[in-house]
């Protein structure tokens, strides 16, 4: 166990330090971040937040399916519309009879702006389908545990403008993350193909 | 109802009006305080003639909408070539949009493009809708109402209350 959880320290750092090089500013002159994708074995601790019609989801009741999980806020006027269009496009491409063993999660970087009101706005502005795509607010506090979790440390600039890694993570059945999208435009295609692995792995 | 001018150190209540009492003197008194208020309305008009296109517009253009409609607003942003949309021409924008409709997709979002409303202040968001006119002006006739955008936007950014008062009941009209 000691072991596990130094392995998942490590990961969380190796997540970190990856997450931070990645980190887009906001000058206009920045040069999209070259799309990276890493294995990974990061263990996923257990977290409450509020979706978008105000309720309470658990990460532990999703235990047994394959969870996409990014993170980004609805105003970012940077990489985080591209993130979630990608997984738009995955989520679309999902077979009927596999809907229910992948779940989609996005996790605000921004609290203060990203009521479960303003994250409903933004799901239906996008057609994502939410039988099976949450995204998720919280406390700050709450939050904070998920971003530590996988090495995010966003950062406030205005009003609805923070400054975070483009990271979008792929979780197995037992919750454990195995892969690190770190990029603001990850390739469905890519994305597609390893979930579909990840669902063909046994439990 | 009477429309008053009002000096800033006279009280906003007092009405002023030119009263010819058959005396040169007060004529000339009323004239060139009359005079003195023009001369304010004048200066105050002129100072708002630059304030068209400022540094916190451009600011806020930079941090929310360059990344994707690049600088000069044509949709040549850094990211605009990694969006699986293209990103329209302010050129065109303002063609085809009214600027009810501009200030509408930037509260509100439209496809990728996040809702802002959010996020700016009212204010802010008029900034915005500004800017999609500024930026759309390089490369295109203007139209001839267009040539007075910035006198509009002074218009609307002059305290008018503080400088012509108030409307007052005329008297015995209570």
């Amino acid at each position: 166990m000691r072991f596990a959880g130094l392995l998942s320290t490590c990961s969380a750092a190796v997540l970190c330090v990856i997450a931070e090089n990645a980190v887009l500013g906001h000058d206009p002159d920045t040069v999209l971040p070259r799309f990276e994708r890493r294995e990974v074995e990061l263990a996923v601790r257990d977290f409450t937040l509020t979706d978008q019609d105000g309720r309470q989801l658990a990460f532990k009741h999703l235990s047994g399916k394959v969870v996409v999980l990014g993170f980004g806020y609805t105003t970012c006027p940077d990489v985080c519309p591209l993130m979630t269009a990608t997984m738009l496009s995955v989520q679309r491409t999902i077979p009927e009879n596999q809907k229910g063993s992948v779940y989609f999660l996005t996790v605000t970087t921004d609290p203060e702006i990203d009521t479960p009101a303003v994250l409903g706005a933004y799901a239906r502005r996008y057609g994502a389908d939410l039988s099976n795509w949450a995204f998720l607010t919280g406390p700050p506090s709450a939050l904070k545990r998920v971003w530590e979790n996988f090495g995010l440390r966003p950062v406030k600039k205005a009003r609805g403008l923070v400054e975070h890694a483009p990271l979008t993570v792929l979780i197995d059945r037992q919750g454990i993350a195995r892969l690190a999208y770190i990029g603001g435009s990850p390739e469905a295609r890519v994305m597609r193909r390893d979930v579909a692995e990840l669902l063909q792995r046994r439990s | 109802m009477i429309f008053v001018l009002v000096s800033p150190r006279e009280p906003a209540t007092r009405p002023v009006g030119l009263r010819l009492e058959g005396s040169a003197g007060c004529v000339t008194r009323v004239a060139v305080r009359v005079s003195a208020r023009l001369a304010s309305i004048l200066f105050l008009i002129s100072l708002t003639l630059g304030c068209g296109r400022n540094e916190r517009m451009d600011s806020i253009y930079a941090q929310r909408c360059a990344s994707c409609h690049g600088l000069s607003g044509r949709g040549d942003g850094p990211l605009s070539a990694s969006l699986p949309v293209s990103v329209p021409d302010f050129r065109t924008t303002v063609e085809q949009r009214s600027t009810g409709q501009i200030r509408r997709i930037i509260s509100n979002g439209k496809g990728l493009m996040p809702a802002f409303e959010p996020a700016l202040r009212p204010a802010e968001i008029t900034d915005m809708v500004q800017m999609v006119r500024f930026l759309s002006r390089e490369g295109r006739n203007l139209r001839w109402w267009e040539r007075f955008d910035t006198l509009v936007v002074a218009h609307c950014s002059v305290p008018w209350e503080l400088v012509l008062g108030t409307d007052e009941p005329a008297e015995g009209g209570r």
